[in-house]
């Protein structure tokens, strides 16, 4: 697989880089014969400033499956918050012996921010409300397993879109496969420009995008993080874009249902379908960690 | 008395448009005022008389800055009066307005005093201050502005932030209704201060907290409403989105006395300039898009906008370096004002352009200059039209070095600033 210095976003991605990584990572579903050593002996730093479970176990299993080692950077007691400039602190880490890091913030930019000073791989595990490139990355190789090819396909992306890194990364990382994706939104809460973001459609009719949807992905209502003046209330993005009995059954018989987590029952996506046959989860959980596996080897892997 | 100071300024085309003068003159200086434009050079050389050669340069009213940060009080790291009034100079100015969101505010007489004085023995440029509308820029406690005037301010703002008062604004305006200060708003309603760049199509695509045009224009046309019910002399600083342009046409239209100014980056630059986090590129109010650069332009072409400003604000490097959210927001101005802007404005007559750099700052902040005319202080501004010059932060007298016009070229170069007659550069 071609080497890639750093994983920031999939802003500047074209097609054959996200079939490469959805190849690999299918590769490693299928089993790759001595995986635990592609990596062996590097090092592999996670600096979470945004609390993470799933993203950052994910990753953590993935190093440990590449036969890299994981150690947490403690972010909460960290010298940056000393007044230690980002420069020095990413030499320090470079110096440790670091070979990735993979970091998540708050703030859109922030792994950008990291890149210029450091030696390694920077690898976005999500910033602010930019982007979450293995997510998408790891959407489209579950899209990819249902459909085989994405090509015709339709995705409809559903929440709050303005805010949201996963759907800024997993609709540009469908589109590029072939996808015809469908932003839904309050109007407030879509991007201006037609197509969105250059190359997606947008609707504020949800209904009206499920009869020819073959893949309906719910967006998590971040009920911590809604500016109260910037955004409706979380109610209302239940109710006009979120998952119940009647819209489910608007959907397409072979239509499946995904979700990046946490999953807030009840709120966009009702209790009874979240293990539905035709939900994708759990799967986009699993393949989350094979994307991984490819997106380190493709930053780390290979002779240091 | 200092030593009188008399010069000719021989050779040059003289561009005044409050003289409707565009020819070759001599502009004859004798104890710092203007004591004749002569259209032939004087021969019996007079030993107390300096002749300064001034072939190929266009001379004009001292260019008047009224919107800088000279940072003093309170963050002479990012720059001092001396660093900063060598700037104006090397940019060509004669004289700036210094913004009073110091630390602390210039809100109180005590403190116009101060800064003047210091002012006048760190530099030669002339430097007039303007004092805070609130006290500490509280946004709500009107500050002593009477007592502010007579020490000498010659205008108030909160400038950094609107005052997030009506009241307090509306009653600090009818309070020295009788007075000509004029009042200079920051057009930027608070609830939108989290933004780090302007609310459009590139911040979708970066997903950016952002912040729209209607936050300046909402809060323009609120304080073009306290200007008409006032009857206070009002100005807009660094106006930046297309919208606010109608706002200041129906003011104008409507007699309320209102003018506007414009910075050379809302004339040039776009929100594209964030594309990739660029955090150096972070300045309020915000680059916008370039249907907005393309509105300033012709605001200025129309004669809406009829004031340039640099709205100086010099940071060290490091405060301008990502992420976004940790960046102070805010360009070193003063050294590339007059190129930029030129740059900008390539079909703006000169007599125009000298005007808005010039003349029409004079009559806002109703200080001396603005003019060539006989008995005028000898201020003047020296510019080459046609010698091409790279933008070269490394080389400024700022201190701050963070520009968005880094390594651009601009035809139109400063090449003399002339201060009662004293050549400052």
């Amino acid at each position: 697989m071609t080497r890639t210095r750093h994983l920031l976003d999939l802003d500047g991605a074209d097609r054959s880089t996200i079939e490469r990584f959805v190849a690999r990572a299918a590769e490693f579903k299928r089993g790759v014969p001595s995986a635990a050593r592609l990596l062996h002996g590097r090092i592999v730093v996670g600096m979470f400033f945004e609390a993470s479970t799933r993203t950052a176990l994910s990753f953590a299993a993935a190093a440990f499956r590449l036969g890299a080692h994981w150690l947490d950077f403690k972010t909460e007691s960290s010298s940056l918050g000393k007044g230690e400039s980002l420069a020095d602190t990413m030499r320090t880490v470079r110096a440790i012996g670091a070979d990735a890091v993979v970091v998540r913030h708050s703030e859109s930019g922030f792994a950008h921010a990291l890149a210029p000073h450091f030696g390694g791989s920077i690898i976005n595990a999500g910033d602010g409300c930019h982007a979450h490139p293995t997510q998408g990355l790891l959407d489209a190789f579950t899209l990819q397993e249902e459909f085989a090819t994405l090509d015709g396909r339709r995705l409809t992306i559903s929440g709050d879109i303005k805010h949201s890194r996963v759907a800024r990364s997993s609709a540009r990382a469908s589109s590029l496969l072939g996808a015809h994706v469908t932003l839904c939104a309050p109007p407030s809460l879509l991007p201006r420009d037609r197509p969105a973001w250059g190359f997606a459609a947008a609707s504020s009719d949800l209904d009206a995008e499920l009869p020819s949807s073959d893949a309906l992905m719910l967006l998590r209502v971040q009920k911590e993080r809604i500016d109260a003046a910037g955004s409706p209330p979380s109610s209302d993005l239940a109710s006009g874009f979120g998952l119940d009995a009647r819209r489910y059954a608007l959907l397409p018989a072979h239509a499946i249902i995904m979700h990046p987590g946490p999953v807030n029952r009840g709120v966009e996506i009702a209790q009874a379908f979240v293990t539905d046959p035709r939900s994708r989860i759990e799967r986009q959980v699993e393949n989350g960690t094979f994307t991984r596996m490819a997106v380190l080897e493709a930053c780390i892997g290979g002779p240091s | 008395m200092k030593r009188a100071v008399s010069r000719d300024f021989v050779g040059a085309r003289v561009v005044d448009p409050t003289l409707d003068l565009d020819a070759i003159r001599t502009i004859v200086v004798r104890n710092g005022v203007i004591a004749a434009l002569r259209d032939d050079a004087p021969v019996a050389a007079d030993p107390e008389v300096e002749r300064v050669d001034c072939a190929g340069m266009v001379l004009c009213p001292g260019f008047i800055d009224p919107h800088v940060h000279l940072r003093e009080p309170g963050d002479a790291h990012k720059e001092t009066l001396a660093s900063g009034l060598a700037a104006a100079a090397a940019g060509g100015f004669t004289a700036v307005a210094a913004m009073p969101n110091t630390r602390p505010a210039i809100d109180d007489a005590a403190s116009i005093r101060r800064i003047a004085r210091d002012a006048a023995a760190a530099g030669r440029v002339r430097t007039y201050v303007i004092g805070a509308v609130t006290r500490g820029r509280d946004g709500t406690t009107i500050a002593e502005l009477r007592s502010m005037a007579s020490a000498g301010a010659v205008a108030f703002s909160d400038d950094g932030s609107s005052t997030a008062s009506l009241k307090a604004l509306y009653n600090a305006a009818l309070s020295i209704a009788d007075l000509p200060q004029p009042f200079l708003s920051h057009c930027e309603d608070r609830s939108f201060g989290d933004g780090l760049m302007h609310d459009g199509a590139v911040a979708d695509l970066l997903g950016v907290t952002a912040s729209p045009s209607i936050a300046e224009t909402a809060i323009a046309a609120r304080d073009a409403l306290v200007a008409r019910a006032t009857g206070k002399a009002w100005h807009l600083c660094h106006v930046s989105a297309a919208e606010t342009i109608d706002v200041i046409r129906w003011a104008q239209g409507h007699g309320v006395r209102l003018t506007a100014e414009v910075t050379p980056h809302h004339l040039l630059c776009t929100d594209q300039a964030l594309l990739g986090y660029d955090a150096r590129m972070r300045v309020n109010p915000p680059l916008r898009s370039e249907s907005d650069a393309a509105a300033m332009r012709r605001a200025v072409a129309d004669g809406i906008i009829t004031i340039f400003a640099s709205d100086h604000a010099p940071h060290t490097t490091e405060e301008k370096e990502p992420p976004l959210s940790h960046a102070c927001a805010g360009f070193s101005g003063l050294e590339t004002a007059i190129g930029a802007t030129f740059h900008a404005l390539p079909d703006v007559a000169l007599a125009v352009m000298v005007a808005n750099f010039s003349t029409n700052v004079a009559a806002l902040l109703g200080v001396a200059g603005g003019t060539l005319k006989v008995g005028s202080p000898a201020d003047i501004t020296g510019l080459y039209l046609d010698r091409p010059w790279t933008v070269e932060p490394h080389r400024f007298k700022s201190l701050g070095r963070v520009t968005p016009f880094a390594g651009m070229k601009f035809a139109v170069q400063p090449a003399l600033a002339v201060v009662g007659g004293e050549i400052v550069v």
